[in-house]
């Protein structure tokens, strides 16, 4: 599981790349710990090398979205691979994302 | 009761239909029968009067003396009605022979020669006729013959009584013909409905009766049920529980619906008691004493009940009556096992439990009686030995195979002879090869996720599961492997933690096993996956992936240990 942050002057881009299971959920937290500090920038979480999801990593999307909402940004999941999307769509996190 | 206007109108109406066509040509036929019988009466008086005349002319031609009280006399005495009469008048048209006093009073009389003498011969009322005959010799008089019109027309107007009395009569009759056709022919048609009904109904049991059977064959197991009638007291079931099969085949006694009402509910109670029973002859036992309570009809059933371990080739078993199996391996041969009693005769009886270990490829074949006594036109049964000779022919090929090709042979053999049993089989193989089983121990360390992840991926490349499911297997035992470490142990306490993957190739079954406190995960709340991002909590959501992506999650506390069992099936 590798994590990449890249801002640019509008949004902050974080590629998740491999499977955001349990083992790895604390040191991705850490990772992406600069998206809290978005301060109104769009954040985009770009899953397109993401592989696998647990709750934990779910966790984590919705820690960033609550955040997020606070300082007026938004939050846009981009390039959701199928699998990703059904466990997206069980746990109804479909519905409050925002996606690209 | 008051009758509808719609149901007595069109009967009404064909009666009175019918009463008016009888009545139309009776009333003509009355016409032509007066007409006939007027002619007829007219002819006989002209002959009558035309002799008197002759006579007269013959008398007077040769000088004869005239008796005018003879003559009267002559012409009345032999009158064919008791109110007829006759009389003559002179060529000047005078009343010269009257008839006796007796017979018709002086006005009649002149009224009668009144119409002579212009030639009428029906009176203006129609009460009285007169017929004459006229001599055309010397002394050229005129004899008047009078009928009173209902005198003449007395028996044609009984004939008509009668006439209309026999229409009536048919009329009646006709009307209660019509009565019975319409009655009968609503009770045909309440019969042919109620059939229907019923006919629609069973097909709808016929419907559930199928849907309850198991559908999961695979190649290892397989199964058949032929009902005689639309509904059946045959059955057949099995399921798969902890890596064991548990298998049962019966019979209920008589056939149609009372017999297949008995085996659903045998067939509910050994859904139920093999979920937590293992030993066959206990589970006979238990159904044996639930058919028993409230049996005051009698009804029994043969069973037979096994429990085949899929990786050790154990086989337990028990039976209630029922056929012993074929064992069919290197040869085929019964399975040697006790006979006991049927099911629901007595309430204490006891089940022996026999054993054996099935060797790998060995199959279990089950049938009940329809398969044995299936008749043949000359009523001879197929009989065991006709399915002894016809598994060793298939013996080392599949459970379907097998089943197909008894159901087949039995067919064949009975020809046009109609099916009076129903029929069921179920066929089972021991091939260990096909199992899949694999263990890893885990300690309570979130890092320790990482070799479960690898360990369920290496058993769902070893299935040739695809992405999506092995993604959705590995996802739910991850959420709940991760929730026995955060719950089941105090914090900082090390613990251990046991996974057992297994699959038949129709299933994967994980088992989840710690040591820790008693902890039921299938206990926790879902998460509510409606709300809005702001009142999402962060929990709940592990057991709720698992319950939407498994088929079943189950949790039991067993020899201190939390065992908690998820299945999903694979095909």
């Amino acid at each position: 599981m590798t994590t990449k942050i890249q801002e640019t002057p509008d949004r902050i881009i974080a590629f998740l790349s491999g499977e955001l299971d349990t083992a790895v959920a604390q040191e991705t937290e850490q990772a992406l710990k600069p998206l809290l500090g978005s301060k109104g920038k769009d954040i985009v979480i770009d899953c397109t090398e993401l592989e696998y999801i647990a709750s934990s990593g779910l966790r984590i999307l919705l820690g960033i979205l609550k955040q997020a909402r606070e300082v007026g940004s938004r939050v846009v999941l981009k390039n959701v691979n199928d699998v990703i999307r059904d466990v997206l769509d069980l746990t109804g996190f479909i519905s409050i994302f925002e996606f690209e | 009761m008051k009758v509808p206007a719609r149901i007595w109108m069109p009967r009404v109406g064909i009666v009175v239909i019918a009463a008016l066509l009888v009545e139309t040509i009776s009333i003509v036929q009355y016409e032509r029968v007066r007409n006939l019988m007027e002619q007829e009466m007219r002819v006989r008086s002209k002959v009558i009067l035309g002799a008197v005349a002759d006579r007269i002319e013959t008398m007077v031609e040769y000088g004869g003396e005239m008796d005018v009280s003879q003559l009267s006399d002559s012409l009345n005495h032999k009158q064919h009605f008791p109110s007829s009469y006759a009389f003559v008048l002179s060529q000047d048209g005078e009343l010269i022979v009257p008839p006796p006093e007796s017979r018709a009073s002086a006005a009649q009389v002149s009224a009668a020669a009144d119409m002579l003498r212009v030639g009428r011969t029906l009176s203006p009322d129609g009460e009285v006729g007169v017929l004459s005959a006229r001599m055309d010799k010397p002394p050229y008089w005129q004899i008047g013959q009078v009928y009173i019109m209902d005198e003449v027309r007395a028996p044609l107007h009984s004939l008509r009584r009668q006439q209309v009395f026999m229409s009536l009569l048919a009329m009646v009759i006709l009307f209660f013909m019509i009565q019975r056709f319409y009655s009968s022919d609503k009770k045909l048609r309440e019969a042919t409905e109620e059939q229907a009904r019923i006919g629609s109904e069973l097909a709808v049991a016929q419907r559930i009766q199928h849907e309850m059977l198991p559908k999961s064959f695979t190649q290892d197991v397989f199964g058949m049920l032929e009902p005689a009638r639309e509904v059946g007291g045959d059955l057949f079931d099995f399921h798969r529980r902890d890596g064991k099969l548990f298998f049962c085949i019966g019979d209920s006694s008589g056939k149609g619906v009372p017999s297949a009402l008995l085996m659903s509910v045998v067939h509910s109670l050994f859904r139920t008691i093999s979920l937590k029973e293992e030993s066959p002859s206990r589970i006979l036992e238990e159904l044996n004493s639930h058919i028993c309570r409230g049996n005051d009809s009698n009804m029994f059933a043969t069973f037979f009940v096994g429990c085949l371990d899929l990786y050790s080739g154990q086989l337990r078993f028990g039976n209630a009556g029922h056929d012993k199996p074929f064992l069919v391996g290197k040869e085929v041969s019964l399975l040697p096992v006790k006979s006991n009693l049927p099911l629901g005769v007595f309430p204490d009886t006891e089940f022996a439990e026999e054993n054996m270990e099935l060797s790998a490829g060995d199959t279990l074949f089950l049938y009940t009686d329809g398969l044995t006594e299936a008749k043949n036109p000359s009523r001879e049964a197929f009989g065991r030995a006709r399915v002894k000779e016809v598994l060793e022919g298939v013996r080392s090929l599949s459970p379907e195979v097998m089943v197909s090709s008894l159901g087949k042979a039995a067919h064949k053999f009975a020809g046009s002879a109609p099916q009076s049993d129903d029929m069921a089989m179920l066929a089972i193989r021991f091939s260990p090869g096909n199992l899949l089983r694999q263990q890893i121990h885990l300690v309570n360390d979130k890092a320790d996720i990482a070799r479960l992840s690898g360990f369920v991926k290496d058993f769902s490349a070893a299935l040739d599961l695809d992405r999506k499911m092995a993604s959705g297997v590995r996802l739910a035992l991850e959420e709940m492997v991760v929730n026995v470490m955060n719950y089941a142990y105090p914090a900082g306490e090390k613990g251990d933690i046991c996974v057992l993957a297994d699959s038949d190739r129709t299933e994967v079954r994980f088992t989840v096993e710690d040591s820790g406190v008693p902890f039921d995960p299938t206990s926790m709340m879902s998460a509510d996956t409606t709300l809005d991002a702001h009142s999402r909590p962060i929990g709940g959501l592990g057991i709720h992936l698992t319950r939407r992506i498994m088929d079943s999650v189950s949790y039991c506390r067993k020899q201190g240990k939390n065992v908690l069992t998820l299945t999903k099936s694979i095909i």
